[in-house]
C-alpha cells in the first residue's frame, strides 16, 4: 500500500522550503503559460515566502534539515522583527513577504559581517515590496483575474528571489 | 458634463518636493506633527528608519523608500545615509493597522466645555492629525505614551483651557490578536 501524499511530506525545513520553492516556481510558470494568471501569482507568492524564510533561518544558523514550526520558530521570528521596528500586521503575519524581506535585510545589517552590500539590500527590500503589493495568501478566496502586467511583475520579482536565493 | 467634487485634501507633492520637505523635517527636529520619524540605531551602527506620513498615500512603497534615502543624503550627508540599513514609509492608517501607533489622543467634549469640537479638530489638524480614514474625524496616533502626552501639552498650549477635553487611549488589539500572541 503506497503512502499517502501528506504522509510522504517531510517536516518544514530550510531544505524543504528551497526545494519546494523551485518546484512551485515552475508550476506557476506552467499556470501562467496556460492563462491561469491569478493561480500563477498565487503560487509565486509562496515561492518568495519560502525563499525568504529559508534565508532568514539559514542566517541565524538553523540546521538545513531541522524542522521549522510556527510556535517555536516562525512566531518568535515575527516577534523579533516587530521588536526591531518592522511593520508587521497580525493578519497573515507568517505570509507577509514584504515584512520578511525587510526583516531579513535588517537582521543581516545588525552584524557588519553579515550585512548585505547596499545595492543588494535595496533589491531585497524592493522585490519584497513589489510582491507585497501583488500578493496575499488570501488570493485563493477570490475570483479576480490578474492582468498580464501583474503576472510579469510578480514573475520578475519572484524569479529575482529564486535566482538570488543562494545570496540571500 | 460630470460634476466632480474633489474635496479639501492637500494637493499631491511630487517626489522632489517630498525629498526637500522630508530633508527639512530631518534637520528641524519639530516637536509635533507629521511626518513622524522613528529611527532605531543598532549596536553595529546600522540605522532603521520609519517615516510615517500621510503624504505617502499615492506612492508605492519602493518610491517612499527611495525618497527617504534621498532626503537622508540631503539632510545628513552620504556617510550617515550609508548607515541607514532599512528605510520604510507608511501612512498613519498603514502604521496603525501594523500596530505601530497604539496610542491615540481623542476629544471628549461635554456641554459646558470652553472649547468647541471644531476648535479641537482644527488644533488636532495643526499638530499633525491624519484625515486619510475620515476627512471629518482627524486621528492623532503615536508609537509611545510620551509622544501622546507631549502632543496633548501642545494642544493645550494652542487651545487654552482645553485640558479636560483631551483623552489618551491605548489600543489593545482584537481578540484574535491576543489569541495569536
Amino acid at each position: 500500500m503506497p503512502m499517502r501524499l501528506l504522509d510522504r511530506c517531510g517536516a518544514d525545513s530550510i531544505r524543504e522550503f528551497r526545494a519546494a520553492a523551485n518546484l512551485r516556481f515552475n508550476d506557476a510558470l506552467a499556470l501562467a503559460a496556460s492563462g491561469r494568471r491569478t493561480a500563477a501569482i498565487y503560487l509565486w507568492g509562496y515561492v518568495a515566502e519560502m525563499s525568504l524564510k529559508a534565508a532568514y533561518f539559514a542566517l541565524i544558523g538553523h540546521p538545513e534539515t531541522a524542522s521549522l514550526s510556527w510556535a517555536v520558530h516562525i512566531s518568535p521570528a515575527i516577534a523579533a522583527g516587530r521588536a526591531m521596528g518592522i511593520a508587521w500586521p497580525n493578519s497573515g503575519a507568517g505570509h507577509n513577504v514584504r515584512a520578511w524581506a525587510e526583516f531579513l535585510v535588517l537582521a543581516r545589517a545588525i552584524n557588519p559581517a553579515t550585512a548585505y552590500p547596499p545595492d543588494l539590500a535595496l533589491a531585497v527590500q524592493a522585490n519584497g515590496q513589489r510582491i507585497g503589493r501583488l500578493w496575499r495568501e488570501t488570493l485563493r478566496y477570490h475570483k479576480n483575474f490578474a492582468y498580464r502586467y501583474e503576472v510579469s511583475q510578480m514573475r520578475e520579482a519572484t524569479e529575482w528571489m529564486l535566482v538570488n536565493s543562494n545570496n540571500l | 458634463m460630470p460634476r466632480i467634487h474633489l474635496g479639501a485634501r492637500q494637493p499631491r507633492l511630487r517626489s522632489g518636493e517630498l525629498v526637500d520637505q522630508l530633508a527639512y523635517e530631518l534637520k528641524g527636529h519639530r516637536a509635533t506633527g507629521q511626518p513622524l520619524i522613528y529611527e532605531k540605531e543598532f549596536e553595529g551602527g546600522a540605522i532603521r528608519t520609519t517615516v510615517i506620513w500621510d503624504a505617502w498615500e499615492s506612492l508605492s512603497l519602493e518610491d517612499r523608500t527611495s525618497i527617504i534615502l534621498s532626503a537622508y543624503t540631503e539632510a545628513e550627508g552620504s556617510e550617515y545615509r550609508s548607515r541607514v540599513a532599512l528605510a520604510s514609509g507608511l501612512t498613519v492608517p498603514e502604521a496603525t493597522s501594523a500596530g505601530m501607533l497604539p496610542f491615540q489622543v481623542i476629544t471628549a467634549i461635554r456641554t459646558g466645555d470652553s472649547v468647541t469640537l471644531d476648535e479641537c479638530r482644527k488644533a488636532m489638524m495643526d499638530v499633525g492629525a491624519s484625515t486619510l480614514l475620515d476627512q471629518h474625524r482627524p486621528q492623532l496616533r503615536f508609537a509611545t505614551l510620551e509622544e501622546a502626552e507631549a502632543t496633548v501639552k501642545e494642544l493645550v498650549s494652542r487651545l487654552p483651557h482645553s485640558e479636560p477635553v483631551w483623552v489618551t487611549m491605548q489600543d489593545f488589539g482584537s481578540l484574535d490578536d491576543w489569541v495569536d500572541r
